[in-house]
């Protein structure tokens, strides 16, 4: 029984040739066929267990030598099915491996499944995939959500079953559902990671990003996934990839750590307060100083606006592409080649997908742009500029990750809602300041409540990620909740 | 700005190539009716026009171009491999006129 | 009422680099259907663009001969509309920021007035699918996708179909001559949209414009557009108005044919591109594209003038790449001998070459041994004639000219002890010749060499002879 384990565990266990790489592989798919929470679209069982059966001999220096791992389904496999959980993807087979998906096969991990997702990584819910819900394996009464998008990679290593998965994030995709799915969910700074072979949702926004349920692991990952891929992504930066393992010494002396009052004041659930507290308190112990600072109310809450805007806008025209021409469902009757586009795209994209690229399509109106587009971009600036104001006095911001613990599937869905209270909107959207700076931004457990798992975040300067691993490293390490998965509430 | 109704926005659907229903339709004007008032607040914060639109994430530039050498290309069965209508190696629509 | 035309040209150069804009696809024309198909130029989920450096140099190329300004920062935009020959759903262009930007152009026009025709931008982007239109099916390949191509707008102070036809055939030439691009606008490698309207002599206003499209040759150009502006003003002249619309040029009937109304301008949605990051060009990296440009048709013609051609002489040159590169060649051998070379080329070898279907490319025989061929004619080892027909031989195989000469034993007497005995000989049995000179009748020298030539088979230097025959009536 090796599932519930860490790469550092695992990869113990290999070396010392205790377990195969194949007997691993073996155990997780027999996991996964199990799996209650609707988190997996393909399992690659015959090629995970060809892959497992040629590792024979253990790489010491290798930590990913014989880990299984599963993939968000919005990331290019070559030769096996691709859907980023929408219909009309669901029966395309890429012709080429995301650059993430070569490093990965490079060190030798194993990739076993590849996992549900909201319908083109555009939602938050988990709700919205052509498969249906995804469910938080904390919670089998299926009342709360795991979040989104990267709603299977998060169910998957929450049960134990891979140490890692592969996700995205361009709004808080991974760094949202790993806090509701007691993990560490990392999305580094923009351009630190290729995105090749990322199906793209908004490019200036999306990042490549990971879960994993320690923090050294997470440091080890990026140590695999970082670095230059001029041949296919030349956004991704050529800055020389970090030791970031090395960095890991818990030791946070003359750090300054910043709490935002607007966010911190906008969260509804006591014991996430009480658990900013106890992390402040084990940052201090580390040696750091922690102070507030105010942000500005009415930016925080432009973050969800202008979000949706510049999401949107990108969105529409990125999957412009998905026409049912080269690829895609041919559906109905067609006499002319706007009836091919419009029957693929028509029953191929949920409504709320199309809602959201009829929005994106409106902002980008030659007469709307100034008021609607360039106006989001603008605002995206300005808080940008007011994260790096603060970054440039303090080390970290500390915030929550949301402002409950559990998130019930009736409260809200991704509809576009003036229900919501101000404080709501600033609380549960702020993540996705990381993606308007591009900051390295690290979901770590800091408390559990009711046996459900919730999360701070950490996040730094551009091109820190040392800084982010270390600070977080030293939360896990105060905390002691490292490691967390379904099996031990089992 | 231009004004939006239902008709422009069944159009502005169509130009996207897709229909929805008219229930949707109708939740498409609510979230405009939201998030344009919402845009109109962002439009009063302090500063807002004195910045220049912001496409990448931080200041960022490149030098780098890829030398001109032509890649292997994809084999004719790979790059057809998921069209679901081909004749000759091509993929078949219907006759575009126009 | 009189009226001037005002025309506007757009004008899309199709690259023949080795590989796409934006991905490794190869660029090839002619090739089987869908076989030089790169991930992204199918639009593959994730796939991501990155700038092929030689699009870029061949921008700043054309651009400099444009005298453009330069941008020293490249951004791209995406341009969004669905079309069946459009992979991506949009086009990556350059909208709001063009590599190249205000340049002019010269050109010469026939009646010998220069006129300066403004440029407002060059950019670069990438072609669309190819789409074969059967009877009731499209076929559509994607080898041309992303295929590189410039895009140059002129402003719209072109005057007259003659204007125009100089104006694209000179940038024809400079793509040509600059190795951007084969040139072929019956191939569709170069294409020309334009705008035409009239208005009255004087008016600063501008009149309604119509497209036209599928110019397929520099002379279509000024015949289209005559026919459009005599059609608009015949129009507005008899009470009608112009109507906004597309229309393109028919081959046939040499007129221009209605193709559809203009309605509501598309809105492109343009933004920029998140995909590229602005890309900062060194001045050394655009002085380099500059310096490194092969030479244009411009500077090629000033060159050939002051070696001794003519301005027509030089034009026909220029008419063709691989043929002045030939002539090149030869100039670097002997700049004295342009004109000599000329002739040559434009004779013989042009013949030979049009026999067998080849260009100059294909010709076998080195600038070298030409020189070697228009000595022996120099000299007088060999005649015309003679020269001609060692050239035929040297045309199939590029063997030495004097060997073959002699090989054929193909020599020209000039050797004047040898050649003073037969016109001794001659003069002798000819009396009357000499009567005839003495009488002042000059004929007789050439009726002396004829004899003499026949005599020989014409294997005396013509030159020689005349001069002794003269020596010998004058000494008789």
């Amino acid at each position: 029984m090796y599932l519930g384990k860490t790469v550092e565990e695992l990869h113990e266990l290999l070396v010392s040739k205790k377990v195969t790489p194949l007997e691993l592989t073996k155990e997780a798919i027999e996991a996964l066929k199990k799996e209650e929470t609707n988190a997996i679209e393909t399992i690659c069982e015959k090629e995970a267990l060809e892959f497992a059966a040629t590792l024979v001999e253990p790489e010491v220096d290798n930590l990913f030598w014989g880990i299984p791992y599963v993939a968000k389904d919005n990331f290019s496999t070559k030769d096996i099915l691709t859907t980023a959980s929408s219909e009309i993807l669901k029966d395309y087979v890429p012709v080429y491996d995301a650059t993430v998906i070569t490093k990965l096969k490079e060190a030798k991990a194993v990739l076993i499944a590849k996992s549900t997702l909201d319908e083109l990584a555009m939602g938050g819910t988990g709700t919205t995939g052509h498969k249906g819900t995804t469910y938080n394996p904390y919670d089998p009464t299926h009342t709360y959500k795991i979040g989104g998008s990267s709603c299977g990679s998060a169910s998957l290593t929450a049960q134990g079953i891979v140490p890692f998965a592969l996700g995205s994030d361009t709004g808080d995709s991974v760094r949202k559902p790993a806090s509701y799915a007691g993990l560490v969910g990392f999305k580094p700074t923009w351009g630190r990671i290729s995105r090749y072979g990322l199906f793209p949702f908004a490019p200036s926004l999306d990042h490549v990003a990971y879960f994993t349920r320690s923090v050294k692991d997470s440091a080890a990952l990026l140590e695999v996934l970082a670095g230059e891929d001029l041949a296919h992504d030349a956004t991704c930066s050529v800055k020389p990839v970090e030791k970031y393992t090395e960095g890991l010494t818990g030791d946070l002396k003359g750090k300054k750590i910043a709490r935002i009052k607007e966010i911190d004041e906008s969260v509804k659930d006591k014991v996430i307060l009480e658990g900013l507290d106890k992390v402040q308190k084990a940052l201090e112990e580390a040696g750091a100083t922690v102070e507030e600072v105010n942000f500005d109310q009415k930016l925080l809450a432009a973050v969800y606006p202008a979000y949706m805007i510049i999401s949107c806008a990108e969105a529409t025209s990125n999957n412009a592409n998905l026409d049912g021409i080269k690829f895609g469902p041919r559906v109905g009757e067609a006499s002319s080649y706007q009836d091919v586009m419009m029957n693929a795209r028509t029953n191929g994209f949920s409504e709320l997908i199309r809602r959201r690229f009829v929005i994106g399509s409106y902002s980008l109106f030659k007469a709307n742009q100034e008021e609607l587009f360039l106006r989001a971009q603008k605002v995206r600036r300005l808080i940008v500029n007011k994260t790096n104001e603060i970054l440039s006095q303090y080390d970290a911001i500390l915030t929550p990750c949301g402002g409950i613990v559990r998130n019930p599937f009736a409260s809200n869905s991704d509809d576009v809602s003036d229900r919501l209270d101000i404080h709501t909107i600033i609380v549960e959207n702020h993540l996705g300041i990381g993606n308007f700076g591009g900051f390295p931004s690290i979901s770590v457990p800091m408390g559990l409540d009711n046996g459900f798992p919730f999360a701070c975040n950490i996040m730094t300067k551009v091109f820190t990620e040392k800084e982010t691993l270390n600070i977080a490293y030293a939360i896990e390490k105060k905390l002691g909740l490292k490691n967390l998965s379904t099996m031990e509430v089992k | 700005m231009v004004k939006y109704d239902l008709d422009l926005l069944k159009k502005c659907a169509n130009n996207l190539m897709f229909d929805m229903s008219n229930d949707q339709y109708n939740v498409l004007l609510k979230e405009f009716d939201v998030l344009t008032k919402q845009m109109e607040v962002l439009g009063e914060i302090d500063g807002v026009n004195d910045v220049e639109p912001m496409t990448f994430p931080y200041p960022v530039y490149t030098t780098y171009l890829r030398e001109d050498v032509a890649e292997t290309p994809l084999s004719k069965k790979e790059a057809l491999r998921n069209a679901k209508d081909v004749e000759d190696g091509q993929i078949v629509l219907p006759k575009v006129v126009g | 009422m009189n009226f001037e035309a005002v025309i506007g040209i757009e004008i899309h150069v199709e690259m023949k680099t080795n590989s796409k804009s934006f991905s490794g696809g190869p660029v090839k024309f002619g090739q089987e259907p869908n076989t030089l198909v790169a991930p992204l130029d199918m639009a593959f989920p994730g796939t991501m663009p990155i700038l092929n450096k030689q699009v870029v140099i061949n921008a700043i190329r054309v651009s400099n001969a444009l005298n453009m300004t330069i941008d020293h920062e490249l951004w791209f935009d995406r341009k969004n509309y669905f079309y069946s020959d459009l992979p991506k759903g949009f086009q990556i262009t350059q909208d709001k920021r063009p590599i190249g930007s205000n340049g002019s152009l010269t050109v010469k026009l026939s009646d010998g007035r220069l006129k300066t025709i403004e440029i407002e931008r060059l950019h670069i982007e990438e072609d669309t699918c190819k789409q074969l239109h059967l009877d009731d099916i499209t076929l559509v390949d994607y080898n041309r996708a992303g295929t590189p191509l410039i895009e140059i707008v002129s402003r719209p102070n072109i005057r007259s179909g003659e204007e125009a036809m100089k104006y694209v055939e000179t940038i024809r030439q400079i793509v040509v001559f600059a190795g951007v691009s084969d040139g072929k606008m019956e191939e569709g490698s170069m294409r020309c949209d334009v705008n035409v309207s009239v208005r009255p002599f004087g008016s600063d206003k501008f009149g309604t414009k119509v497209e036209v499209k599928n110019l397929n040759s520099v002379a279509n150009v000024r015949t289209a557009i005559d026919y459009e502006v005599e059609r608009q003003t015949k129009l507005i002249l008899s009470g009608g108005a112009v109507e906004q619309e597309t229309r393109r040029f028919d081959e046939k009937t040499q007129t221009t044919i209605m193709m559809r109304k203009k309605t509501d301008a598309v809105d492109y949605k343009y933004f920029t591109e998140p995909n590229i990051l602005p890309i900062r060009l060194s001045d050394e990296f655009i002085q380099n594209a500059i310096d490194t440009c092969p030479e244009l048709a411009s500077s090629k013609q000033e060159r050939y003038t002051s070696n001794g051609l003519s301005d027509e002489e030089a034009d026909q040159m220029l008419q063709n790449l691989l043929m002045a590169d030939y002539l090149d060649e030869c100039i670097k051998v002997n700049p004295k001998h342009t004109k000599l070379f000329w002739n040559w080329i434009t004779g013989e070898a042009t013949a030979f070459l049009n026999k067998k279907f080849q260009s100059f490319d294909k010709f076998k025989v080195t600038p070298d041994n030409l020189e070697k061929l228009i000595n022996m004619v120099e000299n007088g080892t060999l005649s015309m004639k003679m020269a001609r027909q060692v050239f035929e031989v040297m045309c199939e195989e590029n063997k030495d000219a004097e060997q073959i000469a002699s090989d054929l034993g193909l020599k020209q007497d000039s050797n004047e002890d040898e050649i003073k005995k037969i016109v001794e000989a001659t003069v002798d049995e000819f009396p009357q010749a000499v009567v005839d000179f003495k009488a002042g009748k000059d004929r007789a020298v050439g009726f002396i060499v004829g004899q003499i030539m026949k005599k020989t088979k014409g294997k005396v230097n013509p030159q020689i002879a005349s001069k002794l025959v003269l020596e010998a009536l004058k000494s008789r």
